[in-house]
């Protein structure tokens, strides 16, 4: 990584779009690692923590799903500043939970939202990062899962292209020789999930919810009869595969990809 | 017939109540490390190192992890690096004293098999200093629906590479007396005297669950590459890899290289890894050589059936039945196999037909 600054550090910036700015929060629960962090980056922009502002970035973290015009405006403007542009979080990455609304009708969620107000809030279906401009590196979750997040940072910073992992989540629960949270009773989307979070919610008493996005090669119909198997009805299969993965797993609404 | 029963009625025997049983484990437990089947969550079970003798399991159809996961550890630091210093510092492993008791026989092949693996070409030292010392305890089970080792040629009652074989009878266990390890153990102990009358052997007929000899299985590998099975497992198939992970014999690692926070010292870590996951086949530039699941499922048992038994002369399946019985999508080995054996026999009638 070439750095632009006089003190030698990348600059890095971090951006929230429409989300809980829970993935933004959750980098300022390093208390371990925050100061170790500073040392190695120049933090120019980051509104939950602070507010200076720069003109160009080394490494742009992007969080939240662009969902309305003004959205696009300003991811626009952030990639022609950033030499990496990195999604983070489900919301950027495939539009998270925000997605949702992109199955029903557009009328009707503004209407519930804004009510009579709905037309001071022009509103577009909530996309991910990728749909509008090129996103370099993804850290997927919901929250974005920390360890991977300093993963893309450490090799951003070495110049190294980051590892992301592109298996399922039942990987890391195997490796921690967890029982399987399915033979158990309990629904579970560990095998079409992606893996990075180490297993952290089956280890811990939890299902997995997807949040983290199916792996690429996806076996849908092979999801959905798995989960029957153990006792889920088609739809509740994918209601609940959908929760995080609305964009995903329709593919009327692939926005801007293939 | 069954032939090992042969085999266990030439071993020294003795008869351990359950009390002695225990005695024997806290007697083993100041010997060694002992590691043992415990219960694990609801209704699983894993092995792990023994801290009472109470909470051992000596009833269990298989443990979650095989006991590769005692040589070949799921995560695993190879060597620590600094960056600034140009250096790195491998950890020391020493041999160590261990004991593995309550081992299925199939498991127990499978550690046999791993050692061609992991001797073959460059010796890997960290399975080897692991394994050094380790003593084997068999124990005998009761088959399940996912069990197939019967029909692979592993005998429930297989002792090769035990020291130890225990047979659960009413009230008790009998303790076979294997090798010389075994018997100092139990010398040391002081087992009593060995029983002196005949061994009575239980001859029933076990109905077969695969249509074919385990011997014939590598021969149909040679007819079945193309056949449609492997595109109907590949619909149910969701790609998790939990037949690779949880498979006795599965070997394959990936290495990873992580920094440190300042960015100057690091590690290199070895993972499991398997055929079945995305990034296997994986090159530079994006090329994935088995892009899809069928391709990946016929890989996988070409592995275990062919691959492999072409350089060994053994099938490196062992029929635990973890595949199968921990697939979410409820895939069973035994099933695609006798698909497998069908499609040929088609075949073999077909081109009986044309000529």
């Amino acid at each position: 990584m070439s750095q632009s600054e006089s003190n030698g550090k990348p600059k890095v910036a971090f951006f929230d779009f429409t989300s809980c700015e829970g993935c933004q929060l959750n980098k300022l629960n390093f208390e371990n690692e925050l100061l170790d962090i500073l040392e190695l980056v120049d933090i120019v922009e980051f509104r939950e923590a602070m507010d200076d502002k720069a003109e160009e970035y080394d490494i742009a973290f992007i969080e939240g799903s662009i969902s309305t015009p003004t959205c696009i405006e300003r991811i626009y403007d952030i990639r022609r500043r950033a030499k990496v542009l990195v999604a983070l979080g489900q919301c950027a990455v495939s539009g998270g939970i925000n997605a949702m609304k992109n199955a029903m009708p557009m009328e009707e969620v503004q209407e519930t939202v804004y009510g009579n107000d709905k037309y001071l809030f022009p509103s577009i279906p909530a996309m991910p990062v990728s749909a509008v401009v090129k996103v370099d590196y993804e850290v997927r979750g919901c929250p974005m899962s920390p360890p991977e997040y300093l993963h893309v940072l450490k090799s951003l910073i070495l110049g190294r292209k980051p590892e992301i992992k592109d298996y399922a989540v039942c990987v890391e629960c195997k490796l921690k020789e967890n029982e399987c949270v399915l033979e158990k009773g309990m629904f579970c989307l560990g095998p079409i999930t992606r893996a990075g979070c180490d297993a952290i919610c089956p280890s811990n008493g939890q299902y997995c919810t997807g949040c983290r996005g199916p792996v690429s090669n996806i076996n849908k119909n092979g999801a959905v009869e798995m989960l029957k198997r153990y006792g889920f009805s088609t739809e509740e299969a994918l209601k609940r595969m959908k929760m995080f993965n609305t964009n995903e797993l329709e593919k009327e609404i692939k926005w801007g990809k293939e | 017939m069954n032939s090992q029963y042969k085999n266990l009625s030439e071993l020294k025997r003795y008869f351990f109540d359950q009390e002695t049983a225990r005695r024997f484990i806290s007697f083993l437990m100041k010997k060694a490390e002992v590691i043992a089947p415990h219960s694990k969550g609801e209704k699983s079970f894993a092995y792990q190192v023994t801290t009472d003798p109470d909470q051992v399991v000596l009833n269990y159809p298989r443990t979650i992890q095989p006991l590769k996961k005692f040589f070949l550890p799921p995560r695993e630091t190879l060597l620590e690096y600094d960056l600034e210093k140009n250096a790195i510092k491998k950890p020391e492993l020493e041999p160590k004293d261990r004991i593995f008791l309550g081992v299925h026989s199939y498991d127990m092949k499978s550690i046999l098999l791993l050692d061609y693996s992991f001797k073959k070409g460059n010796p890997e030292s960290n399975y080897l200093t692991r394994r050094e010392k380790s003593v084997f305890i068999g124990v005998s089970y009761q088959s399940d629906e996912y069990h197939l080792a019967e029909d692979l040629g592993i005998d429930i009652h297989d002792v090769s590479g035990f020291s130890l074989f225990l047979d659960p009878v009413e009230k008790g266990f009998l303790v076979f007396e294997v090798d010389e390890v075994g018997a100092n153990l139990l010398n040391e102990f002081d087992a009593g005297l060995p029983i002196d009358t005949p061994l009575e052997q239980d001859f029933s007929e076990r109905k077969p669950k695969l249509k074919m000899h385990h011997k014939r299985l590598p021969q149909i590998f040679e007819h079945i590459y193309h056949s449609p099975v492997w595109k109907k497992v590949a619909e149910r198939c969701v790609g998790c890899g939990t037949c690779n992970l949880l498979c006795a014999t599965c070997y394959c690692f990936d290495v990873r290289d992580e920094v440190e926070l300042n960015v100057k010292e690091g590690k290199r870590e070895r993972y499991w890894d398997g055929c079945m996951l995305n990034p296997f086949a994986e090159v530079a530039g994006g090329e994935n050589f088995r892009p899809t699941l069928d391709s990946r499922t016929r890989h996988r048992l070409y592995r275990k059936f062919k691959y492999l038994t072409e350089q060994t002369g053994e099938l490196h399946c062992v029929g635990c039945g973890r595949c199968s019985k921990y697939c979410p999508a409820g895939i069973s080995l035994i099933e695609i196999v006798n698909d497998l054996i069908d499609d040929y026999n088609k075949q073999q009638k077909q081109a009986v037909t044309l000529v």
